[in-house]
């Protein structure tokens, strides 16, 4: 760690930042895959010649990050390191090696210095197609998911290996798109090989490694010391959520704080389920020491080191640790949930750094799909989320999701490529959960078919029957509720034919609320009621305060 | 109109700043006031008077006065502006609140949205739909705007009204129709209808910026009013004129309408005076460098005209984040700023002990220890005078004696302990980490856009500019940078020469292949004839006007347009094959590869007109000079030590800038002082001055 002073190693730190940063840009800019652009559902990572991670982008899903190095391991398994060259580029998107779902495609490059193998780049972006079944968390089996690619060679010295491309393309209902995006992951990293390339040659480096350790020993540092200041003990929490059909998804956890260390555990979880909502170890991993790296140590930019002092483990078999080939294409379903365990597990504890439990943990993603006016396919999903939990700093924000972070697109633009119109899309009151500070409001949305065939809906949701907690005598916010006009009710989690001329509606769940509603400024309550945030009878109910 | 002379006015947050010129008696004449922030016309009559006199003109001999201002984004930031209501389609008044509904901080959890403009009980909404197509699913509810107008203005006391509806960027007739309701019960109601404002596809973006264009409307109108009135009083009957944010100038009765386009007038004028540079030395592959001392902005500058964008953000919680501020459709010079200069504080970071420099900054007060005005934290400004870059004797020519003592001891306690290295480390640790940040920045926005800083020219100003600009131009591997005299004047100077310009846009969604042309062709040319009137309003010759038409474009599927030139102004199936090449060739340029099998499609459509800019002789700019040399070292004024990265302490030459005649040519290290400012130049440069008194500096 002396190789660096701590001025160096600042600037070339926000240097190779700065080089994931780039890479990211064009990659989110040219992605067909709306699941990218709107969720921002890609991460670009530098790692060492170890495949430890050095540098990741900003923006992307924090989660991909702590994952992508886990997967380049798993290619320097398959590939030894003397069998890379340069111009190879390696993808999978097997879910036990990588983000826990087939959507996603993992591209990993291998950056030359001087002859020899120095690092890696890697990307990761959600696909617009991998076959299969489409949307849907009520597969029994991973086969029946889409296609699987173990890790496979899609560059080769520079050369594209074409079978790889025909059989994928072979495999997907829009081979176009799905190979533009793949690219752009390839043309992602060679920004990053290129830059890293360029940087070396500025700083005079033989190789990342020192580097790499002396970062990785700064971030370690940073976090040690954060988990430090928490006192010694174990925290628990149980949480549930709707689960699929009648098994519901029972998350119990246990967070261990020894010393500079913490360790997750999440013995007595529900088991794994033959449907879709499975969460591979990786991911269980990535979104438990995501909420914490938020808690404890912001601000520290991350790499390999930042998660060294946490352990996470989920039993065997358990729905956060599931055997191959169990079903996980919305593992999202299940993985969206653990912060709120462990941020209820540490509530007593640290209650100045948590917040409560979010009503877009999990997603709710409603997917309609069809023929339009014109005979053209269209599928497109309505970007919105619940509102996040409140804080003992502040009410929830509305319509935020956390601890993803997801965006919504324009209802002009949503209508204009599909055959819906959407009546209204507006904030739900009384849909945060009461509190001293109130959780975030939920939004609801009213949308039209309007083809003359029907439209397939496909729902990926939770919430129905357990709206989001609150924390500290905080309330509940308002659970989800999906709704067609002729007064069904489409699975929450499965497909369902929609009528031409029908209107679904989606209320999507609020946050829950921290601390006592009875302490909430009653100046707040009555500006709530003033902007309809609440109403006059719940101003009543929850706070005891009239308008 | 006799009058030959012009002045440019910039009336900034803290300084109103003016430049006279007149090409006729060759006079150039600088003005400085503090800015009068209840009244800002009061300033402005005042300065402009006082250069009258200075010069001694009268009023009979200007021809116009071109002015811009920091009102309108200090309105959003301070959010001072107007009670506003807003009408929306039924189902739709949440827009702005609902947003785009993203974290701009991942790790953040207590994360603050930027507050609204107008509070959810202002936002009413209105019975009416029109669908993508234009065809009128619910009429418009005519009651039901009388009534939620008159409860605005009586109970809510709105004092201006934006209405924006959906799809009216397509079709306005439900907002034109809502809009004469309003008008005709409260015709001095100021009123912004999203249509006209901007009429672009995307509800939160247009509906943000008919929000904030009815924010800032009733203080415009007041202001402009005013100012006209107090000018005319002084038998003023030239032209007044207002920078707009995309670099050019406009009328005054554009402006009152559309006050928004007014955001980034500031700005801008340092943008098209560093355009202006470019193109008097014929350098067509520019990057601007403005660093002052709260931000550093970077412009791209080619073939001698800012690159330019169609959206902002303005009034963010967080300064320099990305997301954390209010999106709006306008046309402003494409810029980054970002939290470096000259005021930024140094700091060791308690996580990870590692430096960081801003964008926290100590600003103009306390400002840098070595101001002595307070300050105690170590800035930018403090590390370059342990460095020896600047004179303590000589800042600000002298007017302001630097204490680097107090500096010495605070960087030696804040820093260097704290980081366990020696006092000169730490403080070139500063400049080594804000240059860092400054390049990354300009590395990302030129990556952007598919260009290489390789092949640019640094031109630098700001008063901290030229003290960065060597090492910033080094970190981007640039070989030529440029650095005008007078680092304060340079800026304004844009104000001058700037053109007539004005941008329009419609959005009208399709696939290339199924495009309605005849449809495409109207909006263009309904767009080109307003363009034109504007251009008319402030003298343009109408034989001089030019119209650049443009669409934003995609591959069908994707998210994110991109800018692309249409070949005329009148469009058939036969353009299809240059319109696709224009599209794969920006495509190309940005991302580095092209998609030739996918189809395109278009969103918006836009006309840019533009009459000619007028020139200046910079040689009359720096005709303030008194006696200059060729032979540098005339212009030598003694040898001071600087520290240089890797090389140590090295004896720099020290120059007088107004000493330096065209054709003096030196060799670095040397410090180049002038007034507001310092030019760093390090040992392996080779400098000579221009016809123009800028100083060209060469990197190996």
């Amino acid at each position: 760690m002396d190789a660096f002073d701590p001025i160096t190693l600042e600037v070339y730190w926000s240097r190779l930042i700065s080089i994931a940063d780039e890479a990211a840009t064009g990659l989110l800019r040219t992605a067909f895959s709306t699941i990218v652009r709107e969720s921002n559902d890609f991460a670009t990572v530098l790692m060492d010649a170890k495949g430890d991670s050095i540098s990741e982008n900003t923006g992307g899903i924090a989660s991909f990050s702590c994952i992508l190095p886990k997967t380049t391991k798993h290619f320097l398994k398959r590939f030894p390191i003397e069998t890379w060259q340069p111009g190879d580029c390696v993808i999978t998107n097997d879910p036990f090696l990588a983000t826990g779902h087939l959507p996603d495609f993992t591209a990993v490059s291998p950056i030359f210095h001087k002859g020899k193998i120095v690092g890696f780049a890697g990307s990761i972006a959600h696909s617009p197609d991998v076959g299969g079944a489409l949307w849907s968390a009520d597969c029994r089996e991973l086969f029946e998911e889409g296609i699987r690619i173990p890790p496979s060679r899609l560059f080769r010295a520079g050369q594209r290996n074409e079978d790889l491309v025909e059989l994928l393309s072979a495999n997907v209902r829009i081979p176009g798109p799905v190979m533009g995006d793949l690219e752009a992951q390839v043309v992602a990293n060679e920004v990053a090989v290129r830059r890293l390339a360029e940087f070396l040659e500025d700083t005079g480096l033989d190789d990342l490694q020192a580097l790499s350790d002396a970062l990785q020993i700064r971030a370690d540092q940073a976090m040690r010391r954060a988990i430090a200041e928490v006192p010694d003990g174990t925290y628990r929490a149980t949480i549930e959520a709707d689960g699929f059909d009648e098994q519901v998804t029972r998350i119990v956890c246990a967070v261990t704080v020894s010393g500079e260390t913490m360790h997750i555990d999440f013995a007595g979880t529900s088991p794994q389920i033959d449907r879709g909502i499975n969460c591979v170890l990786n991911y269980t991993h990535a979104y438990s020491v995501y909420p914490v790296k938020c808690a404890l140590d912001p601000f520290t930019p991350r790499n390999e080191g930042s998660y060294q002092a946490i352990t996470v483990a989920a039993p065997e078999g358990s729905i956060l640790n599931p055997r191959f080939p169990a079903p996980c294409s919305a593992r999202q379903l299940t993985g969206h949930l653990l912060a709120g365990a462990i941020y209820k597990a540490l509530a007593d504890v640290l209650p100045d750094k948590v917040l409560a439990e979010c009503g877009g943990a999990p997603t709710m993603r409603a997917l309609f799909s069809g023929m339009d006016q014109n005979g053209d396919r269209f599928s497109q999903v309505l970007f919105a989320s619940g509102g996040m939990g409140a804080s003992p700093h502040r009410d929830g924000l509305p319509t935020t999701a956390f601890p993803t972070n997801v965006g919504a697109g324009s209802i002009e633009a949503y209508e204009s490529v599909a055959p819906l119109l959407v009546w209204r899309k507006q904030l739900r009151p009384d849909s945060g959960g009461a509190g001293r500070f109130r959780g975030g409001l939920g939004q609801e949305a009213e949308i039209e078919v309007r083809t003359p065939a029907a439209v397939r809906l496909s729902l990926l949701s939770d919430r129905r029957d357990h709206p989001a907690e609150g924390l500290l005598g905080g309330g509940p916010g308002a659970p989800a509720v999906i709704a067609i006009d002729d007064g069904t009710r489409p699975h929450p989690k499965s497909r369902t034919s929609v009528e031409t001329g029908r209107r679904v509606t989606l209320l999507y769940p609020g946050g829950g609320g921290f601390g006592d509603p009875k302490q909430r400024d009653p100046e707040a309550v009555r500006a709530d009621i003033r902007d309809g945030y609440i109403t006059e009878e719940a101003a009543m109910r929850d706070y005891g305060v009239k308008a | 109109m006799s009058g030959t002379a012009r002045i440019g006015v910039d009336v900034g947050g803290t300084f109103t700043d003016f430049v006279l010129h007149d090409p006729a008696r060759k006079l150039v004449a600088t003005g400085k006031r503090l800015t009068t922030p209840d009244d800002p016309s009061e300033a402005i009559i005042a300065g402009t008077m006082r250069l009258l006199e200075e010069t001694g003109l009268t009023t009979a001999d200007l021809h116009s006065i071109v002015h811009g201002t920091t009102l309108v984004t200090n309105t959003i930031i301070e959010r001072t502006g107007a009670t506003v209501g807003l009408l929306t389609t039924a189902g739709f008044r949440d827009v702005i609140e609902i947003g785009r509904e993203t974290r701009y901080d991942l790790y953040d959890l207590y994360l603050e949205a930027p507050p609204t403009l107008v509070p959810r009980h202002r936002r009413l909404e209105i019975p009416e739909r029109i669908d993508v197509h234009g065809t009128t699913l619910l009429p418009l509810d005519e009651d039901a705007v009388r009534a939620a107008v008159t409860r605005l203005v009586t109970e809510e006391k709105i004092e201006a009204l934006a209405i924006a509806f959906m799809h009216a960027y397509h079709d306005d007739r439900h907002e034109v129709r809502a809009g004469a309701i309003v008008a005709e019960m409260y015709p001095d109601l100021p009123l912004s209808l999203s249509s006209r404002v901007a009429p672009e596809i995307r509800e939160f973006e247009r509906t943000s910026t008919a929000c904030a264009n009815a924010y800032v409307q009733p203080l415009m109108r007041r202001y402009l009013d005013k100012l006209e009135a107090d000018l005319a009083a002084l038998g003023f009957v030239g032209r007044l004129h207002v920078m707009l944010s995309g670099g050019g100038i406009a009328a005054v009765r554009d402006a009152k309408e559309f006050p928004i386009r007014l955001i980034e007038s500031g700005p801008a004028a340092g943008a098209m005076a560093a355009s202006f540079l470019a193109r008097l030395t014929g350098e067509n592959h520019v990057v601007s460098f403005d660093m002052g001392g709260t931000t550093a902005k970077m412009c791209l500058v080619e073939d001698a005209a800012p690159d330019r964008k169609f959206d902002f953000e303005a009034g963010r919680v967080r300064r320099f984040q990305k997301g954390s501020g209010l999106p709006l459709k306008v046309t402003v010079v494409d810029m980054i700023e970002i939290g470096a200069g000259g005021g930024s504080i140094a700091r060791v970071d308690a996580a990870s002990g590692l430096m960081k420099v801003g964008p926290r900054s100590a600003g103009a007060k306390p400002g840098p220890i070595c101001y002595g005005r307070g300050g105690t934290e170590p800035t930018v400004t403090d590390g370059d005078l342990v460095l020896g870059r600047l004179d303590p004797k000589y800042f600000l020519g002298g007017e302001m004696a630097l204490d680097p003592n107090a500096v010495q001891r605070a960087i030696e306690n804040g820093i260097a302990k704290g980081l366990k290295v020696e006092r000169d480390m730490a403080a070139l640790g500063i400049r080594r980490i804000v240059d860092e940040t400054m390049a990354a920045a300009t590395r990302m926005h030129l990556a952007e856009k598919g260009r290489d800083p390789r092949r640019y020219t640094l031109i630098a100003f700001g008063g901290a500019g030229p003290v960065h600009s060597y090492d910033l131009a080094r970190l981007l591997k640039m070989k030529r940078m440029l650095v005008p005299l007078g680092a304060g004047v340079a800026s304004a100077l844009g104000f001058l020469v700037a053109p007539p310009a004005t941008d329009l846009v419609r959005s009208h969604v399709g696939r290339l292949e199924r495009m309605d042309w005849a449809h495409v062709n109207g909006l263009l040319a309904q767009m080109a004839e307003e363009g034109r009137q504007l251009l008319l309003e402030t003298g343009a010759d109408p034989a001089s006007i030019t119209t650049l038409p443009a669409a934003d474009m995609r591959h069908v599927g994707q998210g994110f347009e991109i800018p692309v030139k249409l070949p005329s102004m009148s469009l058939n199936e036969a353009d299809l094959p240059a319109i696709r090449e224009s599209f794969f060739a920006s495509y190309a340029e940005r991302f580095g590869r092209a998609l030739t099998e996918l189809p395109i499609e278009a969103l918006s459509w836009r006309v840019a007109c533009l009459a000619p800019g007028r020139d200046i002789q910079l040689a009359e700019v720096a005709n303030t000079v008194t006696e200059s040399f060729t032979d540098a070292a005339k212009a030598a004024r003694g040898v001071r030590e600087a520290l240089f990265e890797g090389i140590g302490w090295l004896p720099c030459q020290v120059y007088d800038r107004y000493a330096l005649a065209p054709g003096a040519r030196f060799q670095g290290p040397a410090l180049v002082e002038e007034r507001e400012s310092t030019c760093v130049i390090g040992p392996d440069a080779q400098v000579s001055v221009d016809r123009f008194r800028n100083l060209v500096v060469e990197l190996p």
